[in-house]
């Protein structure tokens, strides 16, 4: 199961270039492509096209959404446990963990290092087994 | 988009497990992918039961461990990266050159979700590099690459580099010089000195010329049941997180010397191990191991009368909490049991000495200096040395000094006695340079026993030549089980009795013995049948776990409050009982039995030396006057099994009853 994009491409290549996994090949203006064995289904190829050329996996096809109104992951802090899952499965690695304890907490916790890589896939989300992270537009 | 993504998740057919492995042929540089069957996931899992399988077959009788034939493998957990929690464990196989069969080491880090993510449940070298090399794989594609620049450098030092030349997003396994220069007791780092320590497995990989393996992938991990997997988690995290205020560092050795002089004992419930671990790591047992019997004390000559409670006091937990400036995780771990601690001396920081370590630089070396044994814990991470061993064989080599084997000319002028920091350290520089007495001992004790010759045998604690871990089999006689049958012996991370009881496996497997809450303690060194029924289950469920990449601290919360089997259930899609899971772990336990059968290994060869078991029994202390019949105790788990119970060679039948 992948994306795919259809013949509506114009070839801009904002796709491959935000793609966390090199799975979009395409010449400039020619019609790009993802290679399916390694799209990882982070949706970020739908949110930025600009020509709606993006089908997910269910033939659906992707409306473009403006890049500062992506949700973005929010941590709870007293619900995390300080286990690394979410920063492991960031494709495009944009959370940390801060490396100082703070008074009555002697745990490292995540953050968000680098806005403005994240790419709204919400995989952290997905694996934080405690559900101690939401997505939302940040203000 | 999660909405999208369990849509997604319900339609694919491999969950948990990603039905690859990644084979490096080092020799030819050649890399390739193997499709791994599901049958062979529903029958030995992934994570070990897989690398056994493999190395089993692959890995010709004879084979030299150090040679091109010998095969090295790094393997993930079943549940790494499901959103199982304690499931960041990953697992170095390989044949050890240690003791010449079957090899295990395990670490946790944040190297098991990189293996998976790069889209393999492993990843296996054969042959030998011309050139230093590293594995290299990125989204996809793995190459090997030039490693000359780092030959030569500590652990720490590379991984930095690799880091730095690759992506700041690689996970790093790498060998240290130990491994480079085949210290028979090397391990392999990730994550700034975390090690798989075991087995000498370090220096296959130097031997192989190959040192370090890189991975940056983004693979997703897909399981069959994310929100069942969450669910369960949801339900472990909170008993991980219920911690009560509980008292200060030095009350814990006196919390021992209680337990030590009441006849009865309490069974242990993982709960109360979790709160100790949640607020020091493992060095919460560092004094109270020793007060209640369960830390061997001077090369296991010595007990908590000689390494009484002031002279421990420096390694009480709270004195070693005072360095740590912040709790640090393994990957999907809720609990946090260590720590980076800030230290003197040249390296600033350290990663937390674990209680293994601790105890093996301190007690028994009889060394109260704290500062040495952090200076020691971060040269040995960075040497890529196993400070279990390490420890060790330096009290292997002041036990042969005080006793006029080893003189003043031999030792190249230290001062080899007991407690004397200063020259243990040094010594432990000179291993890992391999430099005059160094070179000798480098490869442990029981080889520098052989070289040294005379009477360092009887000094030598190991089984099967591996050195013997901190927990001492005269208090829990499950730890001299253990230590004698599995196929990499000397290791105490499989079972002992407390450790079942720990387990609590009756909970959720049928017609399993149960354990008395209170009972006397004389009862430990009965060697009935029950003792090896319960050994043998702590075997095959530690497979189960070391299949699934589980943490054996999390396991030991209980098997209804960590819930592994209903967790490999959610994440695989199978529908699999407890007890078929155990048949499993046994099916396991009998292809590294055959494995070290196939390489000559006898069995019987792993029971530790007459000192460790007990005989004659110590004189004074927590320990005095205990030993269990363990010639008893082993042919009783060899039955378990099926083996033959004097030669613990399987037999037909048993192979044919496990479908090996």
């Amino acid at each position: 199961m992948a994306y795919r994009i259809t013949d509506k491409c114009n070839g801009c290549g904002a796709c491959s270039r935000l793609c966390p996994a090199d799975a979009i090949t395409g010449n400039k203006n020619a019609l790009h492509v993802i290679v399916a064995d390694r799209c990882i289904e982070c949706g970020a190829c739908g949110r930025i096209c600009p020509a709606a050329a993006v089908n997910d996996p269910f033939g659906i096809s992707c409306a473009m959404v403006k890049r500062s109104l992506w949700e973005r992951p929010q941590f709870d802090r007293m619900t995390c446990m300080s286990c690394r899952i979410c920063i492991d499965a960031c494709p495009v690695h944009c959370l940390g963990l801060s490396d100082v304890s703070t008074p009555g907490d002697p745990h490292g916790r995540p953050y968000m290092a680098n806005e403005r890589a994240c790419i709204g896939c919400g995989f952290c989300v997905r694996e934080c087994p405690v559900e101690a992270i939401t997505m939302a537009v940040s203000q | 988009m999660n909405e999208i993504s369990s849509k997604v998740e319900e339609t694919r057919m491999n969950f948990g497990y990603m039905g690859k492995i990644l084979i490096a042929d080092l020799s030819a540089r050649e890399i390739r992918e193997e499709t791994i069957p599901d049958h062979v996931y529903e029958q030995y899992l992934s994570g070990m039961g897989l690398a056994a399988c493999i190395l089993y077959d692959r890995i010709p009788a004879g084979a030299d461990p150090l040679g091109p034939e010998n095969i090295i493998g790094f393997v993930s957990g079943l549940l790494t990266g499901t959103g199982s929690l304690f499931a960041g464990r990953w697992m170095v196989v390989g044949k050890s050159p240690l003791t010449g069969g079957w090899g295990e080491a395990n670490c946790g880090g944040s190297f098991s979700p990189a293996i998976k993510r790069c889209g393999y449940d492993g990843i296996f070298f054969t042959g030998i590099s011309e050139k230093p090399a590293y594995l290299y794989v990125n989204n996809g594609v793995a190459e090997l690459r030039d490693a000359s620049h780092l030959w030569g450098r500590d652990a720490v030092e590379s991984e930095a580099m690799l880091i730095a030349e690759t992506s700041a997003n690689s996970r790093i396994a790498v060998i240290g010089p130990a491994g480079e220069r085949l210290s028979l007791i090397s391990g392999i780092c990730n994550d700034r000195g975390r090690m798989a320590a075991r087995s000498g497995l370090g220096a296959v990989m130097g031997a192989k010329r190959l040192k370090a393996v890189v991975l940056d992938g983004k693979k997703r991990i897909d399981v069959h049941n994310r929100a069942e997997i969450k669910r369960l988690s949801q339900i472990c995290n909170r008993w991980v997180q219920f911690q009560p205020p509980i008292f200060a560092g030095p009350v814990t050795a006196y919390v021992g010397a209680l337990m030590r002089i009441l006849p009865v004992q309490m069974a242990m419930d993982g709960m109360v191990y979790k709160m100790l671990l949640k607020k020091w790591g493992t060095g919460a047992m560092n004094q109270m191991s020793v007060e209640m019997g369960d830390a061997p004390v001077r090369n296991w000559q010595g007990s908590n009368v000689d390494w009484g409670i002031k002279k421990s006091l420096s390694v009480n937990p709270d004195a070693i909490r005072r360095y740590e400036k912040v709790k640090y995780h393994c990957y999907a771990c809720p609990l946090g049991c260590g720590g980076i601690c800030v230290t003197k001396g040249k390296y600033g920081e350290t990663h937390k000495p674990e209680y293994e370590t601790v105890l093996s630089l301190g007690g028994l070396c009889m060394n109260a200096d704290i500062d040495s044994i952090f200076h020691l814990n971060e040269t040995l991470n960075r040497a890529g040395m196993d400070t279990i061993s390490a420890g060790s064989t330096v009290a292997f080599a002041i036990e042969c000094y005080e006793a006029g084997v080893l003189t003043k000319k031999d030792t190249d002028g230290l001062e080899l006695t007991w407690g004397n920091s200063e020259a243990i350290v040094a010594l432990i520089e000179k291993m890992i340079r391999r430099e005059g007495i160094g070179d000798i001992l480098a490869d442990g004790s029981k080889v520098a026993a052989r070289k040294i010759g005379k009477k360092a045998e009887a000094s030598a604690m190991h089984a099967g030549g591996q050195e013997l871990p901190m927990h001492d089999g005269r208090n829990d006689p499950g730890y001299n089980v253990h230590y004698s049958v599995e196929a990499a012996p000397g290791r105490h991370t499989v079972g002992a009795q407390m450790y079942y009881e720990m387990f609590q496996l009756w909970k959720v497997a049928k017609g399993l013995p149960r354990v008395k809450p209170l009972y006397f303690k004389g009862r430990k060194y009965v060697a009935n049948e029950e003792k090896a029924v319960t050994a043998a289950l702590c075997s095959k469920f530690m497979n189960i776990v070391n299949c699934a990449g589980l943490c054996l601290f999390g396991v030991f919360l209980g098997a209804k409050r960590t819930p592994t089997f209903s967790w490999l259930n959610a994440a695989t899609g199978w529908s699999k009982t407890p007890e078929e899971y155990l048949d499993i772990g046994a099916r396991i336990q009998t292809l590294k039995q055959a494995f070290n059968i196939k390489h000559g290994i006898d069995p019987r060869s792993f029971r530790p030396g007459d000192r460790v078991t007990g005989k004659p029994a110590q004189t004074e202390g927590a320990n005095r006057g205990r030993s269990a019949d363990m010639g008893k105790l082993i042919t009783d788990y060899y039955r378990q099994f099926g083996w033959d119970p004097e030669t613990g060679r399987p037999t037909e039948e048993s192979i044919d009853r496990l479908r090996l």
